[in-house]
């Protein structure tokens, strides 16, 4: 693989194989009809689609809801495996499909950072050394001591940002998660992203047409019939507008 | 296995560790607790008729009682708790990536943990009652429960796995560990158990361990040393083939909560 490319995905291709009645995971239904076999309906999430990903390129993917986007991400991050296809991935890959993955809300907010922080990556030694700054970025000093439960969800989530930029990586796949909090608290995302920017590989995912527009250098947009197109974030998105 | 692997898993070990007993008001006390009101329970209706039968004085009975309770209790909750571990942290598999079983041998360390609490009580309920353990039982006691945690560690990478696809499997293994309680001659002698029935409890490996264990702390006798190293040998195999059935199975998981 070249050096200049981040990540690379080669004729991609995801099918869910989904139960009809929902799930038919116990005996009982075995026991009750055992020549009766579940139904399945096959979902195909994504049919061969291949593209690359530069270096500090900002990808954005855009599309309706059940195209494949958040497949796509999951497949990336190594959450899902691809049916066949190739995925190559060069640089420590970051997953921000949530933020906050695992914050338990009885337990106090300096032990949430410590659990979120390690499920993120971060060794306990690199979390001591960014405890501080992690909750003077969160503007919450003064709770660090208090349960999560406690939190209001916009706390929650400062925290959970906070903690999320403190991560070392290469590429960070997002997804939806670009501004968190209130007015004032969104405008340090923003500034944290413009710093990022160019200097990282950005793969997102977003319905907010105007930040793809205003970041991305291009846009993959995944079409509800399985194809795709790749171009200039401007005439994609669009294009992508026109259809609704 | 990186820093932030090992890093990880004692967070993960202290949270479950705390999430079990906040907010309670004995909190960690009930460890001990739990254990020791059955083996109260069960040593009050017993110690009679169960410790004549056996040819136990009321002091052996205590030991005899105590250690297959604790036994018992390990691998209760290191089974249970090992099948499950996947799926408990179902919220953490769907969202990011990182080493999958460490999800499994934090569930087992708790179970591990509580072992080594409740072994303490063994040593208090000695001492109160002046039994001497020689170092060298307790010594081999411990050698067996090494080998029951590496064959539980191996089960469970096959449990945890099945346990996502399978639901039922919960119910099931309930039914089975309490069927298991009374074929392991927990709280009563194997004398008791009519001759023809004998067979399950000598077929049984957790009876065997536990009476290796009753046989080291009561008489001071090292029995069943072949059988316990069998099953070391046994426990290595299964963690190995174990591991290699978990990392193939893992990777479609996430789908399938």
């Amino acid at each position: 693989m070249e050096d200049n490319i981040a990540v690379s995905l080669k004729n991609i291709n995801k099918k869910f194989v989904i139960p009809v009645n929902g799930k038919k995971d116990t005996l009982q239904e075995r026991f009750v009809n055992p020549f009766h076999r579940t139904k399945y309906i096959e979902f195909q999430a994504l049919k061969d689609l291949s593209f690359d990903v530069k270096k500090n390129e900002f990808f954005s993917v855009i599309g309706p809801n059940g195209a494949g986007k958040s497949t796509l991400l999951k497949i990336v991050s190594g959450i899902y495996i691809p049916d066949s296809g190739q995925v190559v991935v060069n640089g420590k890959l970051v997953p921000f499909l949530e933020l906050g993955v695992g914050f338990n809300p009885e337990l106090t907010a300096k032990e949430n950072v410590y659990l979120n922080g390690t499920i993120l990556g971060l060794t306990k030694k690199e979390i001591d050394e960014y405890i501080d700054e992690i909750f003077e970025f969160a503007e919450l000093k003064e709770f660090a001591n208090l349960s999560v439960k406690n939190f209001s969800s916009g706390m929650a989530v400062r925290l959970a940002f906070s903690i999320a930029i403190k991560v070392k990586s290469d590429i960070l796949v997002l997804d939806e998660v670009l501004a968190v909090g209130d007015g004032e608290f969104q405008k340090k995302c923003f500034n944290y992203f413009d710093s990022i920017v160019g200097r990282k590989t950005i793969l997102f995912v977003s319905h907010g047409l105007e930040a793809v527009k205003k970041y991305s250098d291009r846009v993959l947009w995944l079409k509800e019939d399985k194809t795709y197109e790749i171009g200039d974030p401007v005439e994609m998105v669009d294009k992508y507008s026109k259809t609704f | 296995m990186t820093q932030n692997d090992i890093d990880l898993y004692k967070q993960l070990v202290k949270t479950i560790f705390k999430m079990r007993y906040k907010g309670s008001i004995l909190g960690f006390l009930w460890v001990l607790l739990k254990p020791f009101f059955m083996f109260l329970i069960l040593f009050v209706i017993f110690s009679a008729t169960a410790g004549a039968a056996g040819g136990l004085t009321s002091k052996q009975y205590a030991v005899y009682l105590l250690s297959g309770l604790i036994i018992y209790t390990f691998f209760n909750e290191g089974f249970t708790w090992g099948m499950n571990s996947i799926m408990d942290r179902a919220d953490l598999i769907v969202k990011i990536n990182f080493k999958r079983s460490i999800v499994v041998i934090s569930a087992l360390t708790m179970a591990l943990i509580n072992f080594i609490i409740n072994f303490c009580i063994i040593g208090g309920i000695g001492i109160a009652l002046d039994i001497k353990y020689l170092p060298n039982c307790l010594a081999y006691v411990l050698l067996i429960c090494f080998v029951m945690f590496l064959g539980m560690y191996g089960i469970s990478f096959f449990t945890s796995i099945w346990r996502v696809y399978v639901r039922d499997l919960t119910h099931i293994s309930e039914l089975v560990l309490q069927l298991l309680f009374y074929a392991s001659a927990v709280f009563f002698p194997v004398e008791m158990v009519p001759e023809k029935y004998r067979f399950i409890i000598s077929y049984n490996p957790l009876a065997v361990f536990i009476q290796a264990v009753r046989n080291a702390l009561i008489y001071g006798e090292i029995t069943h040393l072949k059988f316990v190293l069998a099953s070391l040998a046994f426990s290595v195999i299964l963690v190995f083939i174990g591991k290699s059935y978990f990392d193939k199975h893992i990777l479609k998981i996430a789908e399938h909560f």
